[in-house]
């Protein structure tokens, strides 16, 4: 698809921009080019670090006070600004008609004290675009226009009272009434589960289709990038290193990098070394568990579910089906309202003290968050002892020997164990997390999205040590997870979770697409739709 | 993002540390420094202004404010430390065990406790303590106390709840920590560093208490001299004699200033993510 005979909606010309910090400065982009022709979706994609949110932030002016920029043009429309560089730039007539923004957390993004409505209004007074009683009926029928259904209704909650699919879509909606040159979205997928993912991500293209809308969409995610790119840009600390017609860049990459990131991706989808069977007794059984907050919330119904020893089982559920509470109850962290957890045969749900504390050297588990879940001010060598030192396991030296040689097992060298979290990579701190659960030599271990905020090839890298590590020393794993395509490629099971509950037992992942359960063909269906034409 | 004065410089924390030094050196060597008798009264040199003589001039006795100064903050300073190293105890303890068993019968009673101090006009408290035990200073130390760790005890809790949120207290508790372990390594460090900010500026606030007390007479006893009964003293001859009040008011100043810029610099130091701001 070629733009030369198209108006371009937006061009950037040698954006240059580094960081500031104690003195240091760290250049991020470097004399970049880039154009969006009117109507197109152009997607920047890259591994976190290459620049790609520098860029969104940069071409709407809201970098940190950190970065200098060195120098770039930015034209949107008709507007032109020769240097980004110098102050006085007209943000506030260039935000919000030029270009309007999309964010990862649509939720935070919108006022939570204010009516959806008001959210409307408030936005096109403020550009004098409507009159308030104008205001009410552009808004419904742009809600109409974006597929909601109850529109009266949603206009008057508050957005918490909304999903976050349907808050991203609301931020769309207010973003499309001020007609925008261009619409720049900041991983506005990535905090969604699959369906709604799908659905902002259709809603995008039709919209294209129907107003001939711009989309400036940046993504670390190649499945985003295939289901709505015209073209993509590939970055790479900063420098783009390929460029071009969607297809032809995720087929047939030219550059070594996109070649890379592909591989990464399908590293993941097919495992290279096959499961070893797992064969043996339950290890944990969880017998009609109820969770219940505040006497009113039911976050799990009579779940029922067995693990076995060496056995992988992926719980695969979108955000907010229970499957992290369920994670928790089986952690500890909190207490079952009805029903059992079985270790081995012993109930430990409701234990308490002492006994609580002494299942931590069964069940262990890895967060989401690696460096939330690290005190930043220890190093990896210390961090690795904390488990012995709670439990008062072996002496200073023993301590010291078992957490080097977990940390080596985990591919931290020995010049990085006396490194502290803040000198660390996410994925880094992320084989701490795992050095420090399996100190203990835990029968189980669960991974509560222990992946889902690495980048494509990170991701990879931890899902073949846990691999490796589960072989090594024969514990089972209980994956939690919205992502198919991981569960798909680690678990020998999958069971599948809505509301609160399994709605069939758990199958072999390698047959999870003969299920007849609705729900857990719509997120197959979902993720197929979205990686068509992938290889 | 957050951007301070200061924020990475360690100059508050250094220019915080001299100030004090100066002032705790000259403070603690008053016997040796001060150029005359702090109680010594001398009815021929009233209300005079400063001068070679007397570089701070002198009080409605005729006594040198410099030395009086210099002494009384041997009284004010020691007294306010120590109670404010109590009040900060008591409400990191109780704060601690507060917010650690939220919800439980031993917070709703803490709870209740600090509602009921907080409810009480601290004054009258004071003079009650005074009332039944007498007055003196260490009376008026424990009824400034037993009132003062309250808004220690506030901060605490919550800042251990806001912790408790956190992935790295549930992560403790999945390692097998005990609840003394994790208040001890994982919620200690955080609040640590939020009381003692508004224990720097609350030491301000003691001060006046302290000296506001003195001035009722529930506190130090005349002619000791200390600070806060020396600018009370001094108010009566504000407008004949200024002076009188610029020596303990300038150290109180110089003293509160020398802990704000302490407690700046210490949280700089002690808190880790402020290193990780971009």
């Amino acid at each position: 698809m070629s733009s030369d005979n198209r108006a371009e909606a937006l061009e950037v010309k040698g954006l240059q921009v580094a960081y500031e910090q104690n003195g240091r400065r760290t250049t991020v982009l470097n004399s970049l080019d880039f154009h969006l022709g009117k109507g197109e979706i152009l997607v920047l994609l890259g591994e976190s670090g290459s620049g790609k949110s520098t860029i969104a932030r940069a071409v709407t002016g809201m970098l940190p006070p950190s970065a200098r920029i060195g120098g770039g043009s930015l034209r949107v429309g008709a507007e032109r600004i020769p240097d980004l560089g110098k102050p006085g730039i007209p943000w506030e007539r260039i935000r919000g008609r030029g270009i309007a923004m999309l964010f990862q957390d649509a939720q935070s993004a919108l006022n939570p004290v204010m009516k959806i409505k008001d959210h409307f209004k408030e936005s096109l007074l403020y550009h004098s675009l409507a009159s308030a009683e104008e205001a009410a009926a552009i808004s419904a029928a742009m809600l109409e226009r974006l597929n909601f259904k109850d529109v009266r209704h949603i206009l008057e909650c508050y957005p918490f009272q909304l999903s976050g699919g349907m808050c991203q879509r609301i931020c769309l909606a207010l973003a499309l009434c001020l007609e925008p040159a261009v619409l720049v979205a900041d991983e506005p997928t990535s905090a969604l589960d699959t369906v709604s993912q799908k659905e902002v991500l259709d809603l995008l293209r039709k919209l294209q289709r129907e107003m001939g809308l711009t989309v400036l969409l940046i993504t670390h995610d190649i499945a985003v990038a295939n289901a709505v790119g015209n073209r993509v840009i590939v970055l790479n600390k900063g420098v783009i290193e390929e460029e071009g017609d969607t297809r032809t860049v995720l087929t047939r990459p030219a550059s070594a990098y996109t070649r890379e990131l592909l591989a990464a991706r399908n590293r993941i989808a097919r495992p290279a070394h096959g499961l070893p069977p797992a064969a043996g007794k339950p290890v944990l059984e969880i017998v009609r568990l109820s969770k219940t907050f505040g006497g009113k919330k039911r976050v799990l119904q009579q779940v029922d579910l067995t693990l076995n020893e060496r056995e992988i089982l992926g719980i695969l559920g979108q955000s907010g089906c229970g499957k992290s509470t369920l994670a928790k109850c089986v952690a500890g962290l909190e207490r079952p309202s009805e029903g059992r957890i079985l270790l081995r045969g012993a109930d430990i749900g409701h234990l308490k003290g002492k006994a609580r504390r002494e299942t931590s050297k069964r069940i262990q588990l890895v967060f989401q968050d690696a460096r939330a879940s690290l005190n930043p001010g220890r190093t990896a060598l210390q961090l690795v002892q904390e488990p012995l030192h709670y439990l008062r396991i072996g002496g200073k030296e023993e301590r010291e020997a078992l957490a080097a040689y977990y940390l080596r097992e985990v591919g931290i060298a020995d010049e990085a164990q006396t490194r502290r979290p803040p000198q660390l990579s996410t994925g880094q701190c992320q084989r701490i997390a795992i050095a420090r659960a399996l100190v203990l030599r835990p029968d189980i271990l669960i991974c509560d999205e222990a992946v889902s905020a690495l980048d494509m090839s990170v991701q990879a890298q931890i899902l073949e040590l846990l691999q490796r590590l589960q072989r090594q020393f024969g514990f089972a794993i209980l994956m939690i997870s919205h992502d198919i395509r991981v569960l798909r490629a680690f678990c020998h099971h999958i069971a599948v979770m809505s509301s609160g509950s399994f709605g069939e037992r758990k199958q072999e992942s390698g047959r999870l697409h003969e299920s007849r359960q609705p729900h857990t063909q719509l997120l197959l269906k979902c993720a197929g739709d979205m990686e068509d034409g992938l290889v | 993002m957050k951007r301070r004065f200061n924020s990475k410089n360690p100059a508050s924390l250094i220019v915080g540390v001299v100030v004090l030094a100066i002032l705790a050196i000259a403070i603690l060597g008053a016997p040796l420094l001060a150029p005359y008798d702090p109680v010594a009264q001398n009815a021929a040199e009233r209300l005079e202004k400063p001068s070679e003589k007397h570089w701070l001039g002198t009080d409605r006795f005729g006594r040198d404010i410099l030395s009086r100064t210099l002494h009384g903050g041997q009284t004010t300073l020691l007294s306010s430390l120590l109670a404010l190293c109590a009040a900060l105890a008591i409400g990191l303890l109780v704060g601690m065990a507060a917010g650690m068993f939220h919800g439980s019968a031993l917070d709703h009673i803490l709870m209740r406790i600090i509602d009921v101090l907080l409810a009480f006009p601290f004054m009258v408290f004071a003079m009650v303590i005074a009332g039944l035990f007498g007055t003196g200073l260490v009376h008026l130390l424990l009824a400034v106390v037993s009132v003062w760790w309250v808004s220690f005890a506030r901060l605490t809790r919550s800042v251990v709840l806001h912790a408790k949120n956190e992935t790295s207290y549930a992560a403790a508790k999945v390692l097998g920590a005990s609840n003394l372990a994790i208040m001890r390594k994982e919620l200690l460090p955080k609040a640590i560093s939020p009381v003692l900010i508004l224990a720097t500026f609350e030491l301000g606030t003691l001060i006046l208490s302290i000296a506001a007390l003195s001035f009722l007479g529930l506190g130090a006893q005349p002619p000791a001299p200390e600070w806060g009964s020396m600018l009370a003293d001094g108010r009566a001859h504000f407008f004949q004699a200024p002076h009188i009040l610029i020596g303990p008011a300038a150290f109180i100043v110089a003293t509160v200033l020398a802990f704000n810029l302490i407690g700046e610099g210490l949280r700089d130091r002690l808190d880790p993510y402020e290193k990780l701001e971009l």
